[in-house]
C-alpha cells in the first residue's frame, strides 16, 4: 500500500545523498593570476605621482636651437636585440622643466641580412558556377611553415623528404622491371602562417544570387498537356545522386529535415523591414475614413487580399474576419476598409519588388478602436 | 553541467525551427489603428431627364440628395464644375477613371421621367474605385407634388448603401412655430420635412402649445396646450389633424407627455399640489398609474427603445439630475454626476445613447452620455440651447436654440453626435420645442 511512498522516499534519499556527496555542488577553483610586481620605495612613489608645473610662457617665442641629432643619437640596436631591462626610474627633474627639450633622434631602421624566400606563384582558382572571387592571392594555408611551400600531398603519399611517384607491379610482360616503390612526398606547407583572420581573402565578393523559382506551367497548359495523347510524357529526369562529400546539399538536406519541409514554403529573401511595412501601412491609413459615430467604429475587420508585382491589388479582396457589432456593420466596416486598400494604390503601392514574395499576399486588420467618440 | 544545458538548448532550438519557419512564412500582416476623419467625396450629376417635363426635377432632384448626403457631415459633394465625364445616358456605361481622376469615391446616377403628373426616379450608385456597383438599380414613382420625398428617399438608400445604416432624410419633424415679439408671441403647432421643407400648421394660433412628440409609427403627436387655461395633454391625428384632451382631470396639470415604444402607453408628468410625479396612463382604457412618488419634482420621462426603462430629471437631490428607472416605477438610479443642472433626457433610437439639456455657468448645453451616465460629451453651447431630439437612426440630434436680448428668435438646429457638424434647419419662422418623427 505504501510501496510507492517508500520508493520515492528512498529515490529522494537517494538523490539527496548524491546531491551532497558527489561533489555537485563542488566548483574547480579558479585559475590563479600571477602577476610580477615590482616594489617602489615612498621617495620613488612620490616622484611618480608628483604633478609637473605647467611651463612658463614668455612674452616673445625663444628660438629653440637647432637639434645635434649626431651627439644624442642612440647607437643602432644590434642585429640580435637583447631583451632590454626597464630601465630604473630616475630622479625627477627640478620643479622647473627644461626650456630646451633635447629632441629624439628617430630611431635607426635596422639591417636585416636575410630576405625571406618568395612565396610560391598562387595557383590559379578553378572557375566555379557563381561566387566572384577576390583577386588577391593568399597563400595555401598548411600547418606547417617552411622556406619553400610545398602543396598537399596525395592522400596516398607517405611524408617524406624526396617526391617520388608511385609505382606498380604492371600485368604486361613487357613492362620494365621497375622496383616497386610506394608514393612519398613532403609534407604540406607554408611559407608563412595564415590566419584565420586573412581566411575571408577566399570568401566571394559579392553574395551568390538566388535562384529564381521555376516557373509554373499554367493550369490550362498543363490539361493541354494531358489532354493531347500524341505527345508522349517526358521521362523523368534521373535525379543526380547526392554526394555525401557534397557539403551545400548536406546543409540542404539537415535543413530540410530540421524543417519538416517547411523552407520550401517560405517565401526567399530577405524579409520587409520595418520602414517598408510601415510605409505600406501609412499609405492605407491615409486613406481609411473612419466614420466614428457609425456602428461599423465598433467593429475590427481583417481584410485578406493580393498584390501583383507592381503593387496593386489583383483580384477580389476578401473580408477574413470580423470582430464586435453586427452583421450590417461588419460589413459596412469591411466596405470602408476596401475603399482605403483601393484608393491609396494609385499605380501600386511602393514595396521592395525583390521581395515580392514577402507581400504578394497581405492581411490586413483596421481596429478603430483607437478613433471612436470618447 | 555545461554541456546538458548546451543539449537542451539545442533541442530547444531544433523544435522550434518549424515554428519560426511558420511563423514567417504566409500572408504579410498588417494592423492598422489609425485613420482619417473627413467627409467621403462622391459626385451626383444632374439626372438625366427621359422626358421634356422632367428637365427641371431632374436637376432640382439631384440638388436634394446632394444636400442631404453633405448635410449630414460624412459626405462631401465633388463640385459639378470638376466632372469631366457627363452622364447622359441613365444606361451607358460610367468611364471611372474621370472619376477617379476627381477624386470621387460614390458615384450617383439617375434619370427621371414625368407622364400624366406622375414622376419616376431611377438611380444607381457606383463605387468608383472598385469600378463595381453599389446594391443594384432602384426606382420610385410617385406625384410631381411629392419629388423631393422622393429625392430623400434616394438619399437614404445611396446613405445606407455607403454607411451600412439607415438614413433619416424621408422623415418629419413636428415643433412649435413661432411668429410675433417675444413678449407677445404666438406659437402654432406645425410639422416639416427633416430640411425644413413643407411646413403644415396642425394648430391654430389661438392657445399656447407646448412639447409636441410624435409617436413611433408618426401617426399620433402629443402636446400640451393651454387650450382650457390650464396645462392638458392632448393627442393629435397626423392624418386627420383631430385632436382630443387625453387626460381631463380637472385642477391638476399635466404635461411633458411621451408616447412608449409600442404607441399604447403614454407617459407624463402630473402636479398635485406641489409635488410633481411621473404617470403613465393606457390609451386604449385610460388607466393611470403613478410610476415614481418622491416628495419631489420629476418630469421629462422618455423611454428606452425596447421600452424597459425610463430616463427622467429630478431634483430629489437639490438640483436637476437624471435618472433611471424601470418602465413600472421602482427605484431609480441617478446617472449624472457633472456640474450644473441636467434636463429634457431623450433615449437615442439606437438605445446606447442619452441626449439632454444642461445648465451651467450661465450658458446651455446640449449633450450625451451613455445610459450608465459614462462617456459624457456637450456638442452645443450657447446662449439657450435646449429640447434634443434624436434623429430615427440615432446619429444627429436636433434642438431648439434662442439668441439673446429683446429681439431673440429661436429657431432648430441640427448637430451629429461627433459634434463636428452643425446646420441650421430653415423654417419659415421662429421654431422651438422639435420631434423627430420616424422614418416614413
Amino acid at each position: 500500500m505504501h510501496t510507492g511512498h517508500y520508493i520515492s522516499g528512498g529515490a529522494h534519499g537517494a538523490l539527496i545523498l548524491w546531491l551532497l556527496l558527489g561533489g555537485v555542488f563542488d566548483s574547480a577553483p579558479p585559475e590563479m593570476q600571477v602577476a610580477d610586481v615590482s616594489i617602489l620605495s615612498e621617495a620613488e612613489f612620490a616622484a611618480l605621482t608628483q604633478p609637473r608645473a605647467a611651463p612658463v610662457l614668455g612674452a616673445e617665442p625663444e628660438v629653440l636651437p637647432e637639434p645635434e641629432p649626431e651627439e644624442a643619437a642612440p647607437e643602432a640596436p644590434a642585429e640580435e636585440s637583447q631583451p632590454q631591462t626597464p630601465p630604473e626610474p630616475e630622479e625627477p627633474a627640478a620643479s622647473e622643466p627644461d626650456a630646451t627639450p633635447e629632441p629624439i633622434a628617430p630611431v635607426a631602421e635596422p639591417e636585416v641580412a636575410e630576405t625571406p624566400p618568395q612565396p610560391p606563384a598562387p595557383e590559379p582558382v578553378p572557375q566555379v558556377e557563381a561566387p566572384e572571387i577576390a583577386a588577391r592571392p593568399t597563400p595555401r594555408p598548411a600547418p606547417r611553415v617552411a622556406p619553400q611551400a610545398v602543396p598537399e600531398p596525395e592522400p596516398e603519399a607517405e611524408i617524406a623528404p624526396e617526391v617520388q611517384e608511385t609505382v606498380e607491379r604492371s600485368e604486361t610482360p613487357d613492362s620494365t622491371a621497375d622496383e616497386e616503390q610506394e608514393a612519398t612526398a613532403p609534407e604540406a606547407a607554408a611559407t608563412e602562417i595564415v590566419t584565420e583572420a586573412e581566411e575571408p581573402a577566399r570568401a566571394p565578393a559579392a553574395s551568390v544570387r538566388p535562384r529564381t523559382r521555376p516557373i509554373r506551367p499554367a493550369p490550362s497548359e498543363v490539361a493541354e498537356q494531358e489532354a493531347s495523347p500524341a505527345s508522349e510524357p517526358a521521362p523523368a529526369p534521373e535525379r543526380p545522386p547526392v554526394q555525401s562529400s557534397d557539403t551545400a546539399s548536406a546543409i540542404a538536406g539537415a535543413l530540410e529535415e530540421a524543417l519538416g519541409g517547411a523552407a520550401n514554403g517560405a517565401p526567399e529573401g530577405p524579409p520587409l523591414t520595418d520602414g517598408e511595412t510601415n510605409g505600406f501601412r501609412i499609405a492605407v491609413q491615409e486613406c481609411w475614413q473612419v466614420d466614428v459615430g457609425s456602428q461599423a467604429a465598433n467593429v475590427t475587420v481583417t481584410v485578406g487580399f493580393d498584390l501583383d508585382r507592381s503593387g496593386r491589388v489583383t483580384g477580389a479582396l476578401k473580408m477574413l474576419a470580423s470582430e464586435g457589432g453586427s452583421g450590417a456593420a461588419a460589413e459596412a466596416a469591411f466596405q470602408s476598409a476596401r475603399r482605403a486598400i483601393l484608393r491609396c494604390q494609385g499605380n501600386g503601392y511602393d514595396l521592395p519588388k525583390d521581395k515580392y514574395d514577402h507581400w504578394k499576399s497581405v492581411e490586413m486588420t483596421f481596429n478603430p478602436e483607437n478613433m471612436r467618440i470618447r | 553541467m555545461k554541456q546538458i544545458v548546451a543539449a537542451l538548448a539545442a533541442l530547444l532550438l531544433f523544435c522550434a525551427a518549424p515554428g519560426i519557419a511558420l511563423a514567417q512564412s504566409g500572408p504579410l500582416r498588417i494592423e492598422i489603428t489609425e485613420g482619417v476623419v473627413e467627409p467621403m467625396p462622391y459626385a451626383v450629376p444632374d439626372f438625366v431627364a427621359e422626358t421634356a417635363e422632367a428637365q427641371q426635377l431632374g436637376q432640382q432632384i439631384s440638388r436634394v440628395i446632394a444636400d442631404d448626403l453633405s448635410g449630414t457631415g460624412l459626405f462631401r459633394e465633388v463640385p459639378r464644375e470638376a466632372h469631366i465625364s457627363q452622364v447622359t445616358s441613365f444606361g451607358s456605361p460610367i468611364q471611372f477613371a474621370d472619376w477617379k481622376a476627381i477624386n470621387a469615391q460614390a458615384l450617383i446616377t439617375g434619370a427621371v421621367s414625368v407622364s400624366g403628373g406622375q414622376v419616376t426616379v431611377k438611380f444607381r450608385v457606383w463605387d468608383v474605385f472598385a469600378g463595381t456597383e453599389l446594391g443594384q438599380g432602384m426606382q420610385f414613382a410617385g406625384t410631381t407634388e411629392g419629388w423631393r420625398r422622393m429625392a430623400h428617399k434616394v438619399a437614404d438608400q445611396v446613405y445606407s448603401r455607403i454607411t451600412g445604416e439607415s438614413g433619416y432624410f424621408d422623415s418629419r419633424v413636428v415643433f412649435v412655430s413661432e411668429s410675433g415679439p417675444k413678449d407677445n408671441r404666438v406659437k402654432r403647432l406645425a410639422v416639416m420635412d427633416y430640411d425644413g421643407a413643407n411646413v403644415q400648421f396642425l394648430t391654430g394660433s389661438n392657445s399656447l402649445v407646448l412639447a409636441p412628440r410624435f409617436s413611433d409609427d408618426g401617426q399620433r403627436v402629443l402636446y400640451t396646450s393651454y387650450e382650457t387655461g390650464m396645462p392638458r395633454v392632448h393627442v393629435l391625428e397626423v392624418g386627420t389633424v383631430q385632436s382630443r384632451i387625453l387626460q381631463g382631470q380637472d385642477g391638476v396639470m399635466s404635461f411633458a407627455p411621451r408616447f412608449a415604444p409600442d404607441g399604447q402607453t403614454v407617459v407624463y408628468s402630473l402636479t398635485q399640489g406641489s409635488n410633481t410625479d411621473i404617470w403613465a396612463m393606457d390609451i386604449a382604457s385610460g388607466t393611470t398609474r403613478q410610476l415614481t412618488s418622491a416628495p419631489s419634482i420629476e418630469t421629462a420621462p422618455s423611454y428606452s427603445p425596447d421600452g424597459s426603462q425610463i430616463v427622467f430629471e429630478s431634483d430629489r437631490s437639490g438640483t436637476q439630475q437624471l435618472y433611471v428607472m424601470p418602465a413600472s416605477g421602482g427605484e431609480a438610479r441617478r446617472i449624472s454626476f457633472g456640474e450644473g443642472r441636467y434636463s429634457a433626457p431623450v433615449w437615442s433610437p439606437r438605445g446606447d445613447m442619452i441626449a439632454f439639456t444642461k445648465q451651467n455657468a450661465g450658458r446651455f448645453f446640449i449633450g450625451v452620455m451613455r445610459t450608465d451616465g459614462s462617456e459624457e460629451r456637450l456638442l452645443t453651447a450657447s446662449f439657450l440651447d435646449e429640447g434634443p431630439t434624436w434623429a430615427p437612426n440615432g446619429r444627429v440630434i436636433m434642438f431648439a436654440r434662442e439668441t439673446q436680448g429683446a429681439q431673440g428668435a429661436s429657431s432648430l438646429y441640427t448637430v451629429d453626435i461627433s459634434g463636428r457638424k452643425l446646420t441650421r434647419v430653415r423654417t419659415p419662422e421662429g421654431a422651438s420645442d422639435p420631434s423627430w418623427g420616424p422614418l416614413q
